[in-house]
């Protein structure tokens, strides 16, 4: 399997190791990745509030030079995801919309015709390589570790569009964290939104409900939590270290293939661990493989 | 009368209503029966009092055009679903309220922390470019990741020329 990833615009500056551990999770498990270079944002939000063409053409150059690499696309955000997908719907239901973007892009020798598929991470671990092979890869399994699964707003809904799971009940996460050994830890609001797309208008209301959903994960006695997207892993850590959040044991966040990688006997090092702002002790000790 | 021209007659609307019906994403504002759960569902709503997707709707419905545009109500929502996964009657908040913003913009009604995101994005072609520091590539290069991040700026200046320098229509 040969896939291109496209990192967005956070991941690769705010988040690198979410890069590093997918590109090293996704190696260990035989897929073929390169990086999408010269990419530019997919215009999630705020882009995409403003102008619906400006926005499926930004969209619509990234399709096309998936298409130009004859590469299907892995997207590990949850925005840059549901980006891609939604513009993708729109550009192969309206022909005016795909021509107008194809006109566009033809200044680059670009062209969208519709072959090249979306895929999230999740998409990609569970689907594409299944469980069974992530099963069989383990090496280093947690000792039932207790995990809280995050699964982020973007990468399972709208389902008619996204296609990922179950958006009342996903549970792609929780097979994930079991296949490595690791106990899935349920909670209230688990489809709820992390809070960080709310950081733009009113930092507190987003703080608000980042830490709602903290408290929860921490009354149901989790040792960590596990991300599908760089804006939640991001906003579900910050929002820790925040005036509001009192001084309880902070709940280390961590991306999945982070999680998994360590399962799956990758080094530390190449998971980017050294960068996590929470120390991951409660989550890492549990790995028979455990940190070098 | 046919069945869906009663129905029709029966709900209320507006100019307002069927303008934002007119536009990518507001197609289905006229099913809306004003039942809440869609604020009842909303993460925004359970955090703060400013926030209430039942009554934007009901303003747009009754068609306070003015106060909808300019105000910043259609801007607080994250776009997390959860009312359209939960509305019984097929409408998507988050959908209106994208049309409605997408209208706003058109009109130059934008929250200046929406402006200048975009406008970033315009001129860098990401968002990130101001953090993106040597000290960045240091980490990246020590993960073994290639430690140059480009976007295609030139790209991002076409769109800006295309969509963004002269008023143009809701699209």
């Amino acid at each position: 399997m040969d896939l291109i990833i496209y990192r967005g615009c956070t991941i690769p500056v705010r988040l690198p190791g979410y890069e590093a551990a997918t590109i090293a999770v996704l190696e260990k498990l035989g897929v073929n990745v390169t990086v999408m270079n010269d990419a530019n944002c997919c215009g999630a939000q705020y882009i995409e509030s403003l102008n619906r063409m400006a926005y499926a053409v930004m969209c619509g150059r990234l399709l096309a030079i998936a298409e130009r690499e004859e590469r299907d696309i892995v997207a590990l955000c949850g925005a840059c995801s549901g980006s891609l997908k939604t513009n993708q719907h729109f550009l192969d239901n309206d022909i005016q919309a795909r021509d107008e973007v194809n006109s566009i892009l033809a200044d680059e020798g670009l062209k969208y015709t519709g072959k090249v598929r979306v895929r999230h991470l999740l998409q990609v671990l569970m689907e594409d390589i299944g469980i069974e092979a992530i099963e069989r890869a383990i090496v280093a399994p947690y000792k039932g570790t207790k995990l809280a699964s995050h699964y982020g707003c973007h990468v399972t809904r709208p389902y008619e569009i996204v296609q990922v799971d179950d958006p009342e009940n996903p549970t792609i996460l929780d097979r994930i964290v079991e296949a490595a050994g690791g106990t899935a830890v349920d909670y209230p609001g688990k489809t709820r939104c992390c809070g960080g797309p709310m950081l733009a208008m009113d930092e507190e209301v987003a703080g608000v409900i980042g830490l709602d959903k903290i408290e929860k994960i921490g009354e149901a006695g989790a040792d960590g939590i596990v991300t599908a997207c760089v804006f939640c892993d991001i906003q579900l850590t910050q929002v820790q270290f925040g005036d509001k959040a009192g001084n309880p044991r902070k709940i280390p966040v961590l991306p999945i293939p982070q999680f998994l990688g360590l399962a799956l006997g990758i080094e530390d090092s190449a998971l980017g661990f050294e960068l996590n702002k929470i120390d991951p002790e409660t989550v890492v000790s549990g790995c028979s493989g455990g940190l070098k | 009368m046919s069945k869906t021209e009663k129905h029709k007659r029966l709900t209320p609307s507006s100019d307002f209503a069927e303008e934002v019906a007119s536009i990518h994403g507001g197609e289905d504002i006229a099913k809306c029966i004003q039942c809440g759960i869609c604020t009842a569902s909303c993460v925004v709503a359970r955090a703060t009092e400013k926030y209430r997707p039942r009554k934007i709707i009901q303003k747009i419905i009754l068609g306070d055009r003015v106060e909808v545009l300019t105000s910043e109500m259609s801007w607080f929502c994250m776009t997390c679903r959860m009312c359209e996964d939960r509305c019984q009657e097929g409408v998507s908040p988050a959908e209106i309220f994208h049309a409605v913003r997408v209208l706003a913009a058109s009109e130059g009604h934008i929250p200046n922390v929406f402006r200048k995101s975009a406008d970033t994005v315009l001129e860098d072609g990401w968002m990130l470019k101001d953090a993106y520091s040597d000290f960045i590539q240091d980490e990246r290069d020590d993960l073994g990741l290639d430690p140059e991040v480009t976007f295609n700026e030139k790209f991002a200046h076409r769109i800006k020329e295309k969509y963004f320098s002269k008023k143009e229509g809701p699209r």
